[in-house]
């Protein structure tokens, strides 16, 4: 039987067949952009806000790797931040490599994957990987 | 708004305490602090009480352990900034002129809560909680721009903690007792790289307890009454205002309005306790509260002027490192601790001549927010 695949988070991310993009929204009045998506602009307060899809492709602003759990992660795991060409700092998982050791500034880009499993479901959801 | 004085202040011990309640813990320190007051159980008029994990009308549940009941209590939570919101909602009631004498109550059982031995999460329902965000997790991204931005080496960090723990065994309430060198704290368990257990705080059962009441009547209970000269609390701006992590507006902005409130300046401190949870934090805080000039935290680690006997000792109670942090207790135990220096009672560790003393508590994590809650409170005497 398929397992079941839940979003994280609804309108977090798009899947397509070249991997993937984040869903972030802006404000129509001051530009300002969130993500995830904010229900009214935090800093104006507009509620005009239209999606925008995320460059694919960011540089690692800061990363720590893991050796005890967290909620849903056995360690060893990688997480970290990456700025993205939009002005955003993206929280996420890192993908480990074993012949790209992460370094502050290196480009980073996104996958959907699997997150973790929860009974039948995956919790499918967004992660990096040095390019 | 009226003067307020802390009258009285009091802990229990600090450290590993599986079979002793909650309730056990809030009992010995208000047991304390009333003697040290000399306040009688019918004198207090309002009592505020944190904890965090385990919540249910603990104030409540404590207070009728010694004889105080029928009074207005309230349970606040703000993570491990909850015990400086329990204090600052005493403050308040007696500043306004509600109350004359109130209670404030921080109090924290980590080994018999879920969390237990395992790393501090956010929010259950919290994206990046989910997503694999610990609070060590946080601090080792935050250590990482430090070695990028400030030249800051894990050496420094493990120096915090070398002071800190060098301080606990001055503390007879301390968890931890014993000296380390930074080669120990450098080899201790990797939590998340380069943070190392012995760079982190334990988990810590305890409790402390602040007596606060007007300044008008502070002299019937106690010939060293401390003002409360400042008190400030805020919340994490947003996260897409701040550029650089390692700037934190929500600290500055409140050491900025406890100074102002205060009519002080980071130069008339003469000691501090603020929030060590993890090493490599403290030199940023000594930043933001001014004690040094911005990107000068490394320095201050280095020339040990923060250390017992230093030019402007930090944590010489041996902080959340090495006293211990149970969440919700430390912002009452640090604020008692500046009192015991204020008062010439901090025994080894004594501030020589302090008459100015800061109380920095910091707490929680929330996606989107640069941290939850930033609690300063200026003690003088």
């Amino acid at each position: 039987m398929m397992a079941n695949r839940i979003p994280i988070r609804e309108g977090v991310f798009m899947e397509s067949p070249d991997g993937g993009t984040l869903l972030a929204n802006k404000c129509k009045s001051c530009g300002q952009i969130f993500f995830p998506k904010a229900v009214l602009c935090l800093s104006c307060f507009n509620e005009d806000m239209e999606e925008l899809k995320l460059s694919r492709m960011g540089k690692l602003y800061s990363y720590t790797i893991g050796y005890m759990p967290s909620m849903h992660f056995e360690p060893p795991y990688a997480i970290g931040y990456v700025d993205m060409p939009e002005g955003v700092k993206i929280f996420a998982q890192l993908k480990m490599t074993t012949d790209k050791p992460f370094k502050i500034g290196m480009d980073m880009e996104v996958v959907i994957e699997k997150l973790w499993q929860e009974d039948d479901s995956e919790i499918i959801g967004y992660k990096f990987k040095p390019v | 708004m009226r003067e307020v004085a802390v009258i009285g202040v009091g802990q229990s011990t600090f450290g590993k305490f599986p079979q002793r309640s909650a309730v056990e813990l809030g009992r010995e320190a208000v047991i304390a602090a009333l003697k040290d007051a000399g306040v009688k159980p019918k004198d207090i008029q309002v009592a505020y009480t944190s904890r965090l994990y385990d919540i249910g009308t603990m104030a409540q549940s404590i207070l009728k352990e010694v004889g105080i009941a029928c009074i207005e209590m309230i349970n606040v939570e703000n993570a491990c900034a909850g015990g400086a919101t329990a204090f600052r909602g005493v403050w308040k009631d007696i500043a306004t002129g509600l109350y004359d004498i109130g209670i404030a109550i921080g109090v924290e059982s980590m080994t018999t809560s879920p969390i237990a031995r395992k790393l501090i999460p956010p929010a259950k329902d919290d994206l990046e909680g989910q997503l694999g965000l610990t609070m060590p997790g946080i601090f080792a991204i935050l250590a990482r721009r430090q070695m990028e931005q400030y030249g800051a080496t894990v050496e420094d960090f493990a120096m915090i903690s070398v002071k800190n723990h060098h301080h606990g065994c001055l503390n007879p309430f301390a968890q931890y007792r014993k000296e380390f060198t930074v080669e120990e704290i450098l080899n201790s368990r990797m939590i998340c790289d380069p943070i190392t257990l012995l760079q982190c705080c334990p988990n810590t059962d305890g409790a402390a307890v602040a007596i606060l009441c007007s300044s008008k009547i502070a002299r019937k209970y106690t010939s060293k009454p401390i003002k409360v000269i400042g008190s400030a609390l805020l919340s994490g701006d947003y996260r897409y205002h701040q550029e650089d992590i390692t700037i934190s507006p929500l600290g500055s902005k409140t050491a900025k309005m406890a100074y102002e409130m205060a009519g002080v300046g980071p130069e008339d401190i003469d000691l501090v306790e603020l929030h060590d949870a993890f090493a490599n934090e403290e030199m940023l805080r000594y930043e933001e509260l001014g004690l040094c000039k911005p990107g000068e935290g490394v320095r201050l680690v280095r020339d040990r002027s923060t250390w017992v006997g230093g030019k402007i000792p930090v944590n010489p109670s041996g902080g959340l490192l090495a006293l211990g942090h149970p969440l919700s207790a430390s912002g009452v135990r640090n604020i008692a601790e500046i009192v015991w220096h204020l008062r010439g009672q901090a025994g080894e560790r004594q501030t020589p001549n302090a008459k100015v003393g800061l109380a920095h508590m910091l707490g929680g994590a929330v996606a989107g927010l640069e941290a939850g809650a930033c609690g300063i409170h200026i003690l003088a005497r």
